[in-house]
């Protein structure tokens, strides 16, 4: 999704003030009612509402493109009230994402994402460039998309037209209710990393709605946790919510591994690597015995001419005399890059033959080492607190 | 059997009957459509009204053709507007139902996609849930239709009818041929309009019949 050109990276403040909603009939959990709604995203952020179902995350999404009206309150959007707007104007300017995405089964991918413009009355040439344009950013290829019907294409490829529908007009908001949601675990995760992408050229303002703490934590910049009766159990950074869960209901919700959920949020460049003990085939064995002895780590890594990792060589196989070759390389770990993240880096060294993680650079060159106990540590350490 | 010079010498007046037949089914559905859709458009959001029109529509079409027409001479006489009056009653059930199902079947995720992208309520109507609903609305069309087709013969009675004129006349006359040329042709133009309006409704629904894999 990252190749075509961004389109331009307008983005709106939004403002829940006081926003409250009641329905008739008053059940004491009132499923889908929202209490006292106050929080700010501020532009260009994406903030994930997330809670258990019926706490009204859908309820106050679906209040900002006013398919619900609230009961008292006001929405602000770029500090105007939502609710002065000419309603069919303030939805036009608003993307819109459902799990079900919603296609319009009668008309051709290239007119469904050219919806919006069509509303707006664009000329035919425009919409056309626009819609083609728009499915390169999705990752769909305009010539053998562009004619076909909604039924001809599978669940993912469906869930990319809706986010390209969403963004035909560029608008400055997003509203994304559990896009994800109808989709295997498989895709979820790549089209979920895709928007991320996305998301960084276009920088969006974005509200996402989900019953998913990971996925709240992975793609939040910010998150708002509900409770059943639609109160704001706690709003901050994901960070934040892990580290400092503001009550009991939601350090139950993020769940007793929110240590561990916590690594998925830092990155291997965060850790002070180790050094590797490295020789080079060709090298005098005895002296890399030598110093591979003197190390507590067991391991010598062979590294080429460019210090880009070959394997790793134990200790006892190291001849005593002669040159090192590459045959002598048993085993390999994992390779780690900075960008990685600490849940993944964990994984992987669960897994692997020697456990330490080898960092490499964009180029492959060796940076340094990682174990699993630098990480554990790293994750006992404090975050800092909210202010 | 089959004189052929009868045929020969009658068909000025087959021509205008195969004319006023179809004539008179257009006309009946197409009136039947548009009092369908209005009625429709008015009580869809009204779910409570749809049980007691739908009734009065059934109880309308249960009523036998003969005794409506036999009803309706003393109001408005031996004339089209009786015949229409009739015909159209008797399309009002299968169009109003069928549009209001194929209405029904619109998927919710997809009205709500439209009210999301900023469609007006007509502009929805028209552009979004009409095209859906269209398999079920010719479906019913297409049952109107071939209903009133048949129907049109039973209005000979009060000096309309179309082919059934023909094959009054062909009793009257104790002519088998007319008899049997009224029939024939009945039969042929309901079975050629089915056919036609079946493949109008395929050629305004072309997303219905795609598939995965056939793109």
């Amino acid at each position: 999704m990252s190749g075509a050109e961004p389109s331009s990276r307008r983005a709106a403040t939004v403002a829940f003030d006081h926003v409250t909603k009641r329905y008739p009939g008053t059940d004491a959990r009132n499923p889908g009612a929202v209490e006292d709604l106050s929080l700010e995203v501020p532009a260009g952020m994406i903030c994930v509402l997330v809670g258990p179902s019926g706490c009204g995350k859908t309820t106050s999404l679906k209040m900002v493109n006013r398919l619900i009206e609230p009961t008292s309150g006001r929405i602000l959007i770029d500090g105007a009230d939502a609710a002065r707007r000419d309603v069919t104007e303030l939805r036009r300017s608003i993307g819109y994402v459902i799990q079900q995405v919603g296609l319009f089964p009668h008309q051709t991918i290239g007119e469904n994402v050219a919806t919006v413009p069509r509303l707006l009355g664009w000329p035919a040439a425009r919409r056309l460039e626009r819609s083609e344009e728009l499915l390169g950013l999705v990752g769909l290829d305009p010539a053998s998309y562009r004619d076909r019907y909604p039924a001809q294409l599978s669940g993912g490829e469906r869930q990319r037209v809706g986010v390209a529908r969403a963004l035909a007009a560029d608008p400055p908001l997003m509203l994304m209710d559990e896009p994800f949601g109808a989709v295997d675990p498989i895709v979820r995760e790549r089209l979920q990393n895709e928007f991320l992408r996305l998301q960084a050229d276009l920088a969006k303002t974005i509200l996402f709605v989900t019953h998913d703490i990971d996925e709240a934590i992975k793609l939040g910049d910010l998150v708002a946790v509900m409770e059943v009766g639609g109160r704001l159990a706690q709003f901050g950074t994901p960070e934040e919510i892990l580290a400092y869960p503001a009550s009991d209901f939601v350090a139950r919700f993020v769940g007793a591994d929110r240590g561990l959920k916590r690594l998925a949020l830092s990155r291997v460049a965060s850790l002070e690597l180790r050094p590797a003990i490295t020789a080079r085939p060709g090298d005098d064995a005895a002296d890399a015995r030598r110093r591979t002895l003197a190390d507590p780590f067991e391991y010598l890594l062979l590294v080429d001419a460019e210090d880009r990792p070959i394997g790793w060589v134990p200790e006892r196989s190291i001849p005593t005399s002669g040159v090192l070759d590459e045959s002598m390389a048993a085993s390999m770990s994992p390779l780690l890059d900075r960008r990685t993240t600490l849940k993944d880096a964990l994984a992987m060294l669960i897994d692997a033959e020697v456990q330490a993680g080898i960092v490499v650079d964009r180029r492959g060159v060796l940076r340094g080492l990682v174990t699993a106990e630098d990480i554990v540590a790293a994750a006992r350490r404090e975050p800092v607190a909210p202010s | 059997m089959i004189r052929w010079d009868v045929i020969r010498g009658n068909l000025p007046l087959i021509t205008a009957k195969v004319w006023e037949h179809l004539a008179l089914t257009l006309v009946a559905v197409g009136v039947g459509l548009a009092l369908s859709f209005l009625v429709v458009i008015a009580i869809r959001d009204r779910r409570r009204l749809v049980g007691p029109v739908m009734g009065v529509f059934g109880f309308v079409y249960t009523i036998p053709s003969l005794a409506l027409l036999a009803f309706l001479v003393p109001f408005t006489r031996l004339s089209f507007l009786t015949a229409e009056i009739a015909l159209v009653g008797y399309t009002l059930l299968i169009l109003a139902r069928n549009l209001l199902a194929g209405l029904d079947a619109v998927p919710s995720e997809v009205t709500e996609a439209a009210d999301a992208m900023g469609y007006s309520r007509w502009r929805r109507l028209w552009q979004v849930e009409l095209p859906l609903a269209l398999p079920l609305v010719v479906a019913g069309i297409r049952i109107a239709t071939v209903t009133t087709i048949g129907l049109v013969m039973v209005t000979a009675l009060i000096g309309f009818g179309g082919l059934g004129q023909v094959m009054l006349r062909g009793y009257n006359f104790r002519n088998d041929t007319l008899v049997l040329v009224g029939f024939v042709l009945t039969v042929a133009l309901a079975v050629a309009a089915d056919l036609a309006l079946a493949w109008l409704g395929r050629a305004v629904t072309p997303w219905s019949r795609a598939r995965a894999g056939t793109g």
